[in-house]
């Protein structure tokens, strides 16, 4: 099903999206490496990023509107990886999670990061189609609903870090499907007030636990939480952060922090801390920035998209990365709570290196195809 | 865009997600350079700390030996098996009881006391289960690493004293610096204790407690070097970054001679009441070659044991001892010195001019009327000169020639004789004698304060008014015995020196800081004759007849003091017998005092001591005299 490749598509082929994700996902691997020097994570991360190269590909020059038509058969295959996932035979539970599938030879991979993409279908495919007009309840509950199922099934893994991520893709469909805008200010308003509520609240009542509270307390005072307990992991990130001063800590090779274990999962997580250390202010501003000019092509792309959907696609995976940056990076930074939410193209792990790399080979489809009625 | 339409404005809410994402990037990127750049060497600073520890290298403490070179005290490594807390964070602590009791071989008991005793603290970081591990033990557990990663083996030096508490008195022992200590200016102010500015005293440190150990801590001490290393988030370490050595403390020659001291030792041991002090010195320079104080203890408890509830228990139980073996009798002790008084009171009287040497007869008179009191001599002995009222012991003698000298004069005598002061002996805890004054009359009577003549007869014959501390006695003595000349008794000859070592520099010998004497000049005549009378004691038919030595002239003093009065001087009552000697008599090379609590006679009990560490004496510096060994009867060729 891939179409015939034209002189004027190659022209279309939007490079510099792919060379910074490129760029990314090589500094990623070479940060990987850093973090964990000894272990084959950065070895398997380059195999991988090969792979969804191609993967990324063939994803592009594809006719996205033929896969978006077959959405809901992904959608439902989907749906059975993540119930069969909970079965303890063949649902692999690591850190407490059940969350991923073995497969001989090439390993294991996570079914939640790979259901992103048929939800982001599915909805562009529900919202794209609709009239012009202020969205109905119906919608919201439909759109809703396209969510709960994936998001369910995700919870009782349990990862409420990966559940967490698909709001995102949800909101910024409805957003830009005429959601009412003071229903968006009064969202945002009640949010502002009742998630410190709440928080006193699950204190105060003890629904929310000891650790839970240790990590939030963390983030509000460092200095004095207790951070030999679970403060431990946003302390150690801040501290490997702040090391990295301007340009990178010099004793960044066999000091680091992450080689002398104090920060915790490096490859993963914290990779973001790694990269501090490692280049510092400097090289951290121009990682930040490499995401900025990615996450704004892939608007510009939104924009030229030949129809709704399309943009609804683009839309959604922007929203979905960028809130996944903003939680890592943040939770890195000890800005928020340490939630276990990968950091687009950087975090080693096959599986979100693949799904990412299909949502960008699916805004490069859109984008090629935008001349096309 | 083809879209597009005007219910929705799609544009805009385009541009507003754009907004927001590059708003969050760029708050992300605000909160970096606040991390990185503003607080980057806070967080670098804090990173280095966590990264770099510093590993104390303890510093042997000096040795300690006798005069002759004998090792009398020593350090040595011993390894303690230690709980961190902080490994047992959320975790059950009796599950450790079993398998530690099993594979330590302790008791459960003892290691649950411990456990529980620890957790009581309101900070503590560690347990130690086992002291003294042996190497089975510390291979049990590096072989239990996996199940018990909590056990830590750590090397500790530990001191060691001679068995049996010999010279514990002398020795002391060491032990954790107390937090009332650390507040002392001795620990804290280096115009007090210059030591102290280079290298100050921390909690945790062990310093000299008792004796040698305390007075001498500062000699003792090496120099702590320290070991800096590089470690990872679990603490183990990754490499050695840097290393300073440490410097051994100065090595301690006492004046002590053991094989004397063992002898006196001994011989307190065999005596009815086990509780006394026999002390010699050499009066030509007050070096003291036996201290002895029985009841003793053994020091090792506060060095080694000390720190488990069993050792806590037998520490306790020392202290509410009511012999009180704690105590050094030779300067804590006060006693009324008896007869031995009458040594100092015949030299003073001679020096006063209260007798002369031409006329030194004065009436016996089977004691002495005061008013409506009289006071008994032992015997009746006419009207004996100086060296005859020694001899015998004549206490109408004393009483007369005290009421000659009067309160001034023997107030004198005690002051010229420094009767009245610490010996300056370098032991800690040196009590002053008690003597004769009319405020100590006031504040012991308070009900008849005013000096009377029968109080100048009760401080002439050392009972009443007069206690003393056996050293101070025999400092007086053997300044007697030299003619004049008082040394300060000291324990320390030599405190070796040190090379320097990395950065601590050299240390030098040191030796005693207070070798001069305090000179007082007495009249040879007057000098000879007292000498005369001490001789005679031993050798011409006096009290204390029973030790003469052939060959070697003790003169001497013996002495018997009341504990309470005649005839209910029995049992734990009996009198204190005391026996104070310098020898030879023409020129003096040891002196010594004996002093048994509660036994009798001073000749009896108190002069077999002194003689039993002068047989020592001899045996060493005079071998010409010691008994020739029996001829063998067997024949020594072979048999054909």
């Amino acid at each position: 099903m891939v179409a015939i490749l034209e002189k004027r598509k190659l022209r279309d082929f939007d490079w510099l999206l792919t060379l910074l994700a490129l760029a990314i996902a090589l500094f990623g691997t070479w940060m990987i490496y850093h973090a964990q020097p000894d272990a084959g994570y950065w070895k398997k991360q380059f195999i991988g990023l090969g792979v969804s190269a191609v993967v990324m590909l063939a994803v592009a020059f594809t006719d996205y509107r033929k896969l978006v038509h077959i959405a809901p058969a992904f959608y439902a295959f989907g749906l059975f990886l993540l119930v069969i996932v909970l079965i303890p035979g063949i649902g692999l539970k690591i850190n407490g999670q059940r969350a991923w599938i073995g497969v001989p030879g090439i390993g294991q991979f996570q079914p939640s990061e790979f259901v992103k993409i048929p939800t982001v279908l599915m909805l562009a495919r529900y919202f794209g189609r609709r009239p012009a007009s202020a969205l109905s309840l119906r919608e919201t509950l439909v759109g809703a609903g396209i969510l709960a199922l994936p998001v369910g099934l995700i919870l009782l893994e349990p990862d409420a870090g990966q559940a967490i991520t698909y709001l995102p893709l949800l909101a910024v469909v409805l957003f830009l499907s005429s959601v009412r805008m003071w229903m968006v200010l009064a969202a945002l308003v009640l949010s502002v007030a009742l998630v410190p509520a709440a928080w006193v609240v699950g204190v105060k009542t003890g629904k929310i636990k000891g650790y839970q509270q240790e990590r939030v307390n963390v983030i509000l005072d460092p200095e004095n939480a207790d951070r030999r307990g679970f403060g431990y992991h946003t302390w150690q990130s801040i501290l490997t952060v702040g090391k990295g001063g301007l340009w990178g800590s010099e004793t960044s090779g066999d000091a680091s922090q992450s080689k002398l274990k104090f920060l915790p999962e490096p490859h993963t997580d914290f990779i973001f801390a790694v990269a501090a250390e490692n280049t510092g202010f400097v090289g951290c501003v121009l990682l930040l920035l490499a995401y900025a000019v990615l996450l704004t092509k892939l608007i510009h792309g939104a924009r030229r998209a030949p129809d709704r959907t399309g943009m609804l696609v683009i839309m959604a995976i922007v929203g979905g990365l960028a809130f996944q940056i903003f939680i890592n990076v943040g939770m890195a930074l000890g800005m928020l709570p340490v939630i276990g939410v990968p950091l687009p193209l950087m975090s080693a792990g096959l599986s979100a290196i693949l799904s990412t790399s299909v949502a960008i080979g699916f805004a490069i489809s859109i984008r090629l195809r935008r001349f096309v009625n | 865009m083809k879209f597009e339409d005007e219910t929705q404005n799609l544009r805009v809410r385009m541009a507003v997600i754009h907004g927001l994402v590059v708003a969050i990037l760029l708050v992300l990127g605000v909160r970096l350079y606040f991390l990185q750049v503003v607080r980057g060497d806070y967080y670098a600073e804090r990173a280095e700390n966590q990264r770099i520890r510093r590993l104390k290298i303890p510093a042997p403490r000096g040795a300690i030996f006798d005069r002759h070179g004998k090792l009398l005290v020593d350090s040595r490594s011993t390894y303690n098996i230690i709980v961190a807390a902080e490994d047992m964070r959320g975790k059950d602590w009796n599950v450790l009881i079993e398998p530690l009791s099993t594979g330590l071989d302790l008791d459960p008991g003892l290691l649950r006391e411990r456990l529980d005793e620890a957790k009581r603290q309101p900070a503590f970081e560690e347990v130690t289960v086992k002291e003294g591990a042996t190497p089975a033990d510390i291979a049990w557990v590096e072989a239990h690493t996996l199940e018990l990663p909590m056990l830590i083996v750590r090397e500790q030096p530990q001191r060691r004293y001679p068995d049996n508490g010999t010279l514990a008195h002398v020795l002391g022992y060491v032990g954790e610096i107390g937090p009332e200590q650390l507040k002392q200016p001795r620990f804290k102010d280096p115009a007090v204790n210059p030591f102290v500015k280079d290298h100050p005293y921390r909690q945790g440190d062990i310093i000299g407690q008792e004796g040698l150990e305390s007075t001498y801590d500062r000699y003792l001490r090496g120099r702590d070097g320290y070991r800096e290393v590089e470690v990872d988030s679990r603490g183990r370490i990754q490499r050695e970054l840097s290393v300073v050595p440490p410097q051994p403390g100065q090595d301690i020659v006492t004046t002590i001679d053991l094989e004397m001291q063992l002898a006196a030792e001994q011989y307190l041991r065999n005596t009815p009441s086990k509780r006394g002090v026999i002390v010699a010195i050499d009066p030509n320079n007050g070096e003291i070659l036996t201290l002895a104080s029985y009841p003793t203890f053994d020091p090792n408890l506060f060095s080694q044991r000390i720190g488990t509830p069993e050792g806590r228990r037998e520490a306790r139980a020392l202290m509410r001892d009511p012999l009180t073996p704690l105590f050094n009798r030779a300067i804590r002790g006060r006693y009324p010195p008896g007869s031995t008084w009458k040594i100092p009171m015949a030299m003073a009287g001679l020096e006063q001019g209260a007798i002369t040497p031409k006329n030194s007869n004065v009436a016996c008179g089977g004691g002495i009327t005061i008013g409506n009191k009289f006071t008994r001599c032992m015997g009746s002995h006419g009207s004996p000169d100086v060296r005859n009222a020694i001899r015998v012991s004549c206490d109408g003698y004393f009483y007369r020639l005290g009421l000659k000298m009067e309160l001034e004069g023997i107030m004198k005598m005690v002051d010229d004789y420094d009767l009245n002061k610490r010996t300056g002996v370098d032991l800690p805890h040196e009590l002053v004698s008690w003597t004769p004054s009319r405020e100590f009359k006031a504040r012991f009577n308070p009900r008849d304060p005013a000096w009377r003549d029968i109080d100048t007869v009760y401080a002439s014959f050392g009972q009443v008014y007069d206690f003393v501390t056996p050293l101070a006695m025999l400092k007086t003595v053997a300044g007697i015995g030299t003619g004049g000349r008082f040394y300060t008794p000291h324990l320390l000859k030599e405190a070796r020196a040190v090379a320097g070592v990395g950065p601590f520099p050299e240390r030098p010998a040191r030796g005693f800081d207070r070798p001069d004497p305090k000179v007082v000049p007495f009249r040879e005549e007057n000098h000879r004759l007292v000498m005369e009378g001490m001789w005679q004691v031993v050798n011409a038919g006096g009290t204390g007849g029973r030790i003469k030595l052939d060959g070697f002239d003790i003169a001497g003093k013996t002495g018997t003091a009341q504990v309470v009065s005649l005839g209910k001087d029995v049992g734990k009552n009996k009198d204190h017998a005391w026996f104070v000697s310098v020898a030879p008599a023409a020129k003096p090379e040891v002196a010594a005092i004996a002093l048994i609590e509660n036994v009798g006679f001073g000749g009896t009990w108190a002069a077999p001591a002194v003689r039993s560490v002068y047989d020592v004496f001899v045996a060493k510096t005079h071998p010409e005299l010691a008994p020739k060994p029996e001829p063998t009867t067997g024949r020594t060729e072979a048999i054909d």
